[in-house]
């Protein structure tokens, strides 16, 4: 939920159950004002009746309160409480309810009892009630509205250096080699916000820079003397009288050396993808890619009879450097040729949303997800430097292909996702 | 012909220039920027072959500054850092070819014989050995005038070969060569023996001697014994 739209909503709701709660207690308030008024009337008059029947001794329905207005009804007991009460009574003229306050009490007229209801007619203050009300609820909820729209248009201009910088933060590719650009605020806490997320970013700046020197260092370091072996070595066997014994020691120095320079390129590659050093993001279709490595390798495939079999042929396509994923498939490819045996298949089935490649191949004796560690070999070939699954692996988490590795029945299956 | 191998390493300078002159090249060497900046400056050159990363400067501020001075010398940068970003800045300031350490230098030969092919596009554009006759443009193989017809593979290995005459080559330097780095070297090893294979069959079908020799634990060479 975005930051403004959860304070709206609190400020919304909350300022709806205060002005709720207003307008009730307003209610209530001059409800009880009114009352108040029109019984402290009755009251004044129950003490008129009372002094006019002390007076007169008697009481005529004639004078002094106009219909309705009184109800005089003899009684034989009386219930001896005072009471106030709403009733409604008829119009005579319209016919209509009109709503009364009442006020019964007994009074003895000439030795009977005699229940004596005074009553006092509410409609006027209904309708004050009624304007007052209404008109506090228009007013407060004008009120409501406009704090409402007001503290929506601030807090949207209070939060937009946060947005802006948050959208700068987003953008940020550390790879592009430019350092966050954030300006200067006039909120002291935004401006130490950006000043520490420049701060931060200058320094991931040049932790990445010196990371990426040390790889590129590390990689002519070594790189350097192994090429000069390798020259060495060449020349070496340019000579013409060597022994067998010597040729073989040689061809060892040199199968050595060029291992050594692939675990190198391997494991640099690696601190590579890692270090997401490349950056030139394209939508590439991978089914696509691994027939082009198919096909290149067709005379590899000739040679260890190997078939290979299409299933699905939907675009499998997903977002990388087109380097990388070449070398993906590159990988994938031999690693399916590799463990394969002779006279064997490469099944092939590519779905918009997945692409499996399998083919038969010995037992596995490790879990299959192990496979993907760097330098597990599943067999002791030594020709093989147990980082191609690493780099698909690698390559997999760092752009968000999901890749597992899954033995069934003699079938080995890679599965990406 | 003329080359400047410009390398810090001494021992690899040594052996580049070492190898070139056996086939036939004037080799000097420069092992720091203003050595070679100097000969750059003092001599001109057919080909040269610089790493990027020297004492003194950077290799691509050289090829600039050759490149303004002598604009039909051969560049072959050969260095360490594989990144495209160098491959492309390379081939973008005039450099002809990129070699990533470490290579071969059977590789580096055949790679300088095929820029200087290129380069003398004027003269004669040809290959000849005894009665094998190689037409790169066309990438068509005459034997006796007869034309030869081979596969991809057997064409890039044929002329591979007419490149390092008399040396020999490894199994890996070949199988390197034809699929480039990635390829599994179990595999293609076998798949370099076939590939040999058949190019003897069909040069000695069409009526050439057979040039390909095996060496024991290492490889192949072709030439004249």
């Amino acid at each position: 939920m975005k930051l403004l739209t959860k304070t709206n909503r609190v400020y919304l709701s909350f300022s709806v159950g205060i002005y709720l709660l207003t307008a009730l207690a307003f209610y209530g308030i001059i409800k009880y004002v009114i009352y108040d008024e029109v019984e402290s009337r009755l009251l004044v008059e129950k003490r008129d009746f009372e002094t006019y029947i002390r007076v007169h001794n008697a009481w005529s329905g004639s004078c002094y309160f106009v219909e309705n207005k009184i109800g005089v009804v003899p009684v034989r007991q009386r219930t001896p409480i005072e009471d106030f009460k709403d009733t409604l009574i008829l119009n005579r003229y319209d016919h209509e309810l009109v709503p009364f306050r009442q006020l019964t009490f007994y009074a003895p007229i000439q030795g009977t009892d005699y229940r004596v209801s005074i009553r006092k007619s509410l409609i006027q203050s209904y309708r004050l009630i009624e304007v007052i009300t209404l008109s506090m609820v228009a007013f407060l909820g004008l009120l409501l509205l406009c704090s409402f729209w007001f503290q929506n248009r601030l807090s949207g201009q209070l939060w937009q250096p946060f947005y802006s910088t948050l959208s700068q933060v987003r953008g940020f590719d550390l790879s592009s080699g430019a350092t966050l650009q954030l300006e200067k605020q006039d909120i002291t806490e935004f401006d130490e916000l950006n000043d520490v997320l420049r701060k931060m970013s200058h320094q991931i700046h040049q932790d990445y820079q010196s990371l990426k020197e040390f790889t590129e260092n590390a990689s002519h370091e070594i790189q350097t003397p192994l090429a000069l072996i390798n020259a060495r070595v060449e020349q070496l066997i340019q000579s013409e009288n060597l022994t067998e014994a010597q040729s073989y020691w040689i061809d060892e120095i040199y199968r050595a050396s060029r291992r050594m320079s692939k675990v190198n390129q391997g494991l640099l590659l690696l601190a590579k993808i890692e270090n997401r050093q490349f950056s030139d993001l394209e939508r590439v279709d991978l089914y696509a890619l691994l027939q082009e490595k198919l096909t290149s390798m067709d005379e590899l495939l000739q040679y260890k009879q190997i078939q290979v079999v299409t299933k699905g042929e939907a675009p499998f396509q997903k977002s990388l450097p087109p380097l990388l994923a070449d070398l993906l498939m590159t990988n994938v490819v031999s690693n399916a040729v590799r463990h394969n045996q002779p006279g064997g298949y490469i099944r092939i089935d590519s779905q918009p949303d997945q692409l499996r490649i399998s083919n038969p191949g010995p037992d596995l004796h490790t879990l299959p997800e192990r496979l993907f560690e760097r330098f597990k070999k599943e067999t002791n070939q030594s020709e093989s430097v147990g980082l191609g699954l690493a780099i698909v692996r690698q390559i997999g988490e760092s752009y968000g292909i999901d890749i597992t590795y899954a033995f069934s029945g003699g079938t080995h299956t890679i599965c990406l996702r | 012909m003329k080359m400047l191998v410009i390398e810090d390493e001494k021992g690899l300078a040594e052996s580049v220039a070492a190898y070139l002159t056996r086939e036939g090249f004037v080799c000097e060497i420069a092992m720091t920027y203003a050595e070679a900046d100097e000969k750059i400056f003092l001599y001109s050159y057919d080909c040269i072959i610089v790493d990027l990363t020297l004492p003194g400067g950077d290799g691509f501020s050289l090829i600039r500054s050759l490149k303004k001075m002598a604009a039909t010398t051969g560049i072959i940068i050969i260095s360490a850092r594989d990144s495209l970003e160098d491959k492309i800045k390379g081939l973008e300031i005039g450099s002809d070819d990129y070699l990533i350490k470490p290579f071969h230098l059977s590789e580096l030969n055949a790679r300088v014989k095929s820029l200087i092919r290129r380069r003398n596009f004027g003269g004669q554009n040809e290959i000849w050995f005894r009665e094998i006759q190689v037409l790169p443009n066309a990438r068509k193989v005459f034997i006796n005038s007869q034309e030869t017809a081979l596969s991809r593979k057997e064409y890039d290995l044929l002329l591979y070969f007419l490149s390092n005459i008399d040396v020999a080559l490894t199994k890996t330097s070949i199988a390197e060569h034809l699929w480039g780095d990635h390829i599994d070297s179990a595999d293609s090893l076998d798949i370099v023996y076939s590939h040999i294979k058949n190019l003897r069959r069909k040069l000695v079908e069409k009526g050439a001697s057979d040039y390909v020799r095996s060496i024991y634990g290492i490889g192949y060479k072709f030439g004249y014994n």
